[in-house]
């Protein structure tokens, strides 16, 4: 199996002196293709910071990142840029769908940056679009569809230019418990058809989705190959 | 890198998505621009009257004045040194010269029966009305005989001959110029104002009876006159004329160092005019750039404001994908369009008032279609250089920062 995620002694501090936080330190992580990993732990762990370097978003301050057998530590901006726009897709809790534009043109923003052709774009959009069950909401502006929905405008974007590699900050933090379902079937699904999720979450039954889960606490990784059924006691024990 | 294209499309979509503050944001090139068109415009119409004015005066003509430019400058009067005697001279002795007009000049009381009226009367010779290019409608004019025997005859001016007669054939008619009794022996033909004088306010007699009879005055030198004007042969020969009438004019006046007499060409006039009225256009030009200069920014204002507001979408953008040099030529993209936009609606809202100008007050006020294309260009340069600052704040944006602002 391949590797997708290899961090090694990854650290990350913010500030200098007396204001310095130390984000991460020394995670150690690796995550094989076409895995399904929730990220769980405590507020303030570390979980976003290391979705952030997962995600080429930010640098580690120290140790090593290879992204699908690339380093990307030490890259430029617009290196990761397009780091980012041709192997990851991103799914955040607030949707973050540009509102002047249909969900179809929404989908399509990434192929614009990745220079695909106009007829490909979208013939690619609709049929992400289709695939999260909106083959009838092409044209929808994010204010004429639900919290749900919007979410899966998301998804539809964050797979569109076929990335190796999902990404997903508290995706169903802003969803109630029905469209959570809906969403999480969807990640499912996408997991199932060999896609690499990494999703971080607070909910146990969104996690139990998963097949593994990665637990952080004060920056570091504390469980690495959790168990997903044996969440719950877990969890009580942990925090 | 996305292409142009791609980047316009994105830009047009987002202002047009916010029509009300793209309106606004342009606001400031219109204006910009309308006053530049507007000033430009009206500046070279007003160039273009004064010109026409000064060659309504009379082709090749030279103007001989009394004094020099110093004296009349100082505000002294100057000592009336030209003379009737000089402007024959010139006649008879200046090759290059095809008539010569010397004239007399002072505002007297004209009166017909109960009429009267205050007018220019000139004192003038045959060739008066050759050299300013002014003929007679009705009648005839003053001729060399009339001048020799200082008869008592008048030519009016078009004006001045409605006023004192009304319906009522002038001709054969006689008016009282200071208590002395004139026949009207003709009615120019209208001339219009000159830079604002009624040109047709006047009564026009031979030289000799206004020299003796109304003002004249015989100084050391001769009968003085008010300033005499000639009229090259040619345009060619108006340098050699104005030579060759000074060498004169300084051989009888028996002079050594400074003139005591002043030659203007029409040529010279028209320099003098188009430098005043250029000066002029380039004032209202510079005061109708500064308020384009506001304008663009205005723009980069309203677009920093609008970097704030789109952070969010500045953060996703980068998160799936956009370069720092994709970010930064959509808003300078953007920028431009309003700017380009807002010239072309600026200019055409100048152009419109230029014709208004033109249609409603003699300046024939026209636009250039080079001036709006300069006009377009430039504010579209403007929107490239105050768009950069803003364009460039929005691409350094840290995504995660940008994102997490909400
Ligand atoms: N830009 C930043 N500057 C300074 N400190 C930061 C910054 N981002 C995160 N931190 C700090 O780093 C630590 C880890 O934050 P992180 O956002 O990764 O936590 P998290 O596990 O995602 O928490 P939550 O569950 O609340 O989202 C926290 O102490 C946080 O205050
Ligand atoms: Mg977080």
């Amino acid at each position: 199996m391949q590797t997708i995620i290899r961090l090694k002694d990854v650290s990350k501090v913010y500030g200098e002196g007396n204001t310095e936080v130390k984000a991460l330190s020394a995670v150690n992580l690796t995550i094989q293709s076409g895995e399904y990993c929730a990220i769980m732990g405590p507020s303030g762990s570390g979980k976003s910071t290391a979705m952030n370097i997962i995600g080429c978003l930010d640098r580690p301050t120290s140790g090593r990142y290879d992204l699908d057998g690339i380093d990307v530590s030490r890259l430029s901006d617009d290196d990761l840029a397009h780091i980012r726009n041709r192997k990851i897709g991103f799914v955040f809790q607030q949707f973050h769908l540009l509102p002047q534009l249909s969900a179809m043109e929404n989908v399509m923003l990434p192929m614009v940056y990745a220079s695909v052709p106009l007829e490909e774009r979208s013939h690619r959009a609709e049929e992400a679009l289709t695939r999260v069950g909106l083959g009838n909401r092409l044209n929808n502006r994010p204010n004429q569809l639900s919290g749900g929905q919007q979410q899966r405008v998301a998804i539809a974007r964050a797979i569109v230019n076929r990335p190796v590699l999902l990404l997903a900050d508290e995706p169903t933090g802003a969803l109630d418990s029905k469209t959570t379902e809906e969403v999480m079937e969807i990640f499912a699904e996408l997991n199932a058809s060999g896609m690499t999720v990494v999703m971080v979450t607070h909910e146990a039954d969104v996690a139990s989705q998963s097949r593994r889960v990665v637990w952080f606490r004060d920056g570091q990784v504390l469980h690495d190959h959790l168990d997903p059924a044996d969440l719950n006691q877990r969890a009580i024990a942990a925090s | 890198m996305v292409d142009l294209a791609e980047s316009t499309k994105m830009a047009v979509k987002t202002l047009t998505a916010n029509k009300l503050r793209s309106a606004l944001t342009m606001l400031g090139i219109i204006i910009g621009n309308a006053s530049v068109i507007a000033m430009v415009g009206i500046g070279q119409g007003a160039q273009r009257y004064a010109a026409e004015q000064f060659e309504s005066l009379g082709p090749n003509t030279l103007f001989i004045i009394p004094g020099n430019d110093g004296g009349r400058r100082g505000g002294r009067e100057v000592p009336r040194t030209l003379t009737y005697e000089d402007a024959q001279a010139i006649a008879s002795q200046v090759p290059s010269i095809a008539a010569v007009a010397p004239q007399i000049q002072s505002q007297q009381a004209a009166v017909y029966g109960n009429r009267d009226t205050n007018a220019t009367v000139m004192g003038a010779t045959p060739d008066f009305s050759v050299v300013r290019s002014f003929p007679v409608e009705q009648g005839r004019f003053i001729t060399d005989e009339d001048v020799q025997r200082r008869t008592r005859v008048v030519a009016l001016g078009s004006d001045l001959a409605n006023t004192l007669f009304g319906t009522t054939n002038p001709i054969g008619q006689q008016i009282r110029i200071r208590n002395i009794s004139f026949e009207v022996i003709g009615v120019m033909e209208a001339k219009g104002a000159f830079l604002g004088t009624n040109q047709d306010d006047v009564a026009i007699i031979p030289i000799t009876t206004m020299a003796s009879q109304i003002t004249g005055n015989v100084s050391l030198y001769g009968t003085e006159v008010t300033f005499i004007s000639a009229m090259a042969r040619d345009d060619q020969s108006i340098n050699a004329a104005q030579f060759q009438i000074s060498n004169l004019l300084r051989l009888r006046h028996r002079i050594v160092n400074t003139d005591d007499f002043t030659i203007q060409t029409q040529r010279d006039a028209l320099t003098i005019v188009g430098n005043v009225t250029g000066a002029l256009t380039i004032m209202l030009a510079a005061i109708a750039g500064i308020s384009l200069f506001v304008g663009g920014i205005g723009i980069m204002n309203i677009m920093l404001v609008s970097v704030r507001e789109r952070t969010q979408e500045i953060g996703l953008r980068k998160a799936i994908g956009a370069s720092q040099s994709d970010i930064l030529s959509q808003f300078i993209i953007e920028a431009v369009i309003l700017a380009v936009i807002g010239g072309a609606v600026g200019t055409g809202i100048g152009v419109g008032g230029v014709s208004l100008v033109g249609a409603v007050t003699p300046l024939q006020a026209g636009v250039s279609p080079i001036a709006i294309v300069v006009a377009v260009g430039v504010s579209g340069s403007i929107g490239l250089f105050f768009g950069v600052v803003p364009a460039k704040q929005a691409a350094k944006l840290d995504p995660i920062v940008a994102l997490r602002s909400a």
